[in-house]
């Protein structure tokens, strides 16, 4: 993913790396984990270039190796399709419990793989060091923020994107919960082993 | 006016849409929208619409009969004309804007405040697939059904009571408005019903999904457009309608010359 309209910066290091950026350019290294610092309007503007596939007027956006700017709106459809995203919140539906909201995209795009989809879910949930049937019937106003990330989160993987952004994935959770939520990115990378695991977070005012 | 003519197009759109994009009805998500949207229109509504409908036709024919003096023949063309043709209609339809229209415009225009429409759109789920068509076809088909319950009940508690009233048996007045009644009179409560259901469904939808502001005022804005609007819409199709279908007029007092 690069914007190179300011200066460019190497890959964040994978599966460890921290890389504070304030400026426009952005390069990731396909494949591992990556924490990138952004200012807030920086990451709005590239969150939005990214998801709508739309590079700024001047700039060029890179996508798991497509230049955005050449491609169709069919190819751009199905770019978008390998690129999942999960805001600082979760992003769930109120109307809807923790499961109708896990497996909505699911459904949507692929209902053909929606009779695995349950077993996966309490398996990922078990690892997560969540009670499965504690909370998916629950609706989000019952939850809290850990697990609204969580249902968030998961409802992504079973689509296996190969390039998940996760808007502040540690913002407002406990110590413990945290913790918990550090698993995230192995539970990903088990179902796209080859996928790379962005996770965004605010620079902090100055 | 131009903000007028806009919203117009925009519902005219928001039609236009629904139609061509009717096939997501077969996705396992939008299918259950559908049954919940049934659910909430039509099943759970049905009591309280059809005894309001109840009140209503037995109201009507009674202040009819009594100031008229009217007859048997009289008391069935009422209860065809009248409550059958457009009380019938018109009241299912202000029944399902007073509850679900409101319902669905504060809906959308707090899911578009709250974010829950980007949502919807970071996991590719077109809002207007998964919101929109299902409440239109659900309440379309929901004020068809509630308008034939209606009419039932009114016209039934009409024969009723005019049964007690005049000198009438009810069988007597039974067979009387069903042999002035026609399977027009069907058809055109089904499609007028069809379109009021169709029209405050798209409209509450569009001002639903087009809210004035950001802010929480923002969603009675939308509800007050929605349910004003509908008002106006279903009035001017009613008038348009019956013009078209039998001729006339606010009921019958302009009559197109034959």
């Amino acid at each position: 993913m690069s914007h190179p309209d300011g200066a460019s910066t190497p890959g964040a290091n994978p599966d460890a790396g921290a890389t504070a950026l304030g400026y426009d350019a952005v390069r990731i290294i396909a494949g591992g984990n990556h924490c990138v610092r952004l200012a807030l309007q920086a990451k709005e503007r590239l969150l939005a270039a990214t998801l709508q596939l739309e590079p700024e007027a001047g700039a060029s956006l890179v996508v798991l190796g497509a230049d955005v700017g050449s491609l169709d709106p069919a190819a751009r459809s199905a770019l978008r399709a390998r690129i999942g995203y999960v805001p600082a919140g979760g992003g769930l539906l109120s109307h809807l419990n923790a499961w109708e909201n896990i497996i909505l995209p699911l459904s949507f795009h692929h209902p053909a793989r929606l009779a695995g989809a349950a077993a996966q879910v309490h398996a990922w949930l078990r690892e997560l060091t969540a009670e499965p049937r504690a909370w998916l019937a629950r609706l989000p106003e019952e939850m809290g923020l850990f697990e609204k990330k969580l249902a968030g989160c998961v409802r992504i993987c079973l689509e296996g994107p190969e390039l998940l952004l996760v808007d502040d994935l540690f913002g407002g959770l406990s110590g413990a919960e945290r913790e918990r939520a550090a698993g995230f990115a192995a539970a990903y990378h088990a179902i796209c082993p080859q996928g790379t695991f962005v996770q965004l977070d605010d620079l902090p005012e100055a | 006016m131009i903000s007028a003519f806009r919203e117009l197009e925009g519902c005219v759109r928001v039609f236009g849409q629904v139609l061509r994009r009717l096939q997501v009805l077969s996705l396992p998500p939008v299918a259950e929208q559908l049954t919940r949207q049934i659910y909430f229109t039509g099943a759970s509504a049905t009591a309280g619409i059809v005894l309001r409908g109840a009140f209503i036709g037995t109201l009507i024919i009674a202040y009819v009969i009594d100031v008229l003096d009217a007859d048997t023949a009289l008391a069935v063309k009422i209860l065809l004309w009248v409550v059958l043709r457009e009380i019938g209609p018109l009241l299912a339809a202000f029944l399902v804007l007073q509850r679900s229209g409101t319902a669905v415009a504060t809906e959308l225009a707090l899911m578009k405040i709250t974010g829950e429409i980007g949502s919807l759109r970071q996991m590719r789920v077109d809002p207007f697939d998964y919101l929109v068509v299902p409440r239109v076809v659900g309440i379309a088909l929901s004020t068809a059904v509630l308008t034939f319950y209606v009419q039932v009940i009114a016209v039934g508690g009409g024969m009723l009571l005019s049964a007690l009233v005049i000198d009438a048996t009810f069988d007597e007045l039974a067979g009387s408005f069903f042999l002035l009644a026609s399977p027009v009179d069907l058809v055109y409560s089904v499609i007028k019903s069809l379109l009021f259901g169709v029209t405050i469904a798209v409209v509450s939808c569009y001002y639903g999904l087009h809210p004035p502001g950001n802010s929480i005022n923002a969603v009675p804005k939308a509800a007050i457009s929605a349910v004003t609007q509908s008002t106006l819409w279903v009035l001017l199709i009613n008038v348009v309608f019956a013009y078209l279908v039998f001729g006339q007029l606010f009921f019958g007092l302009v009559t197109a010359e034959r």
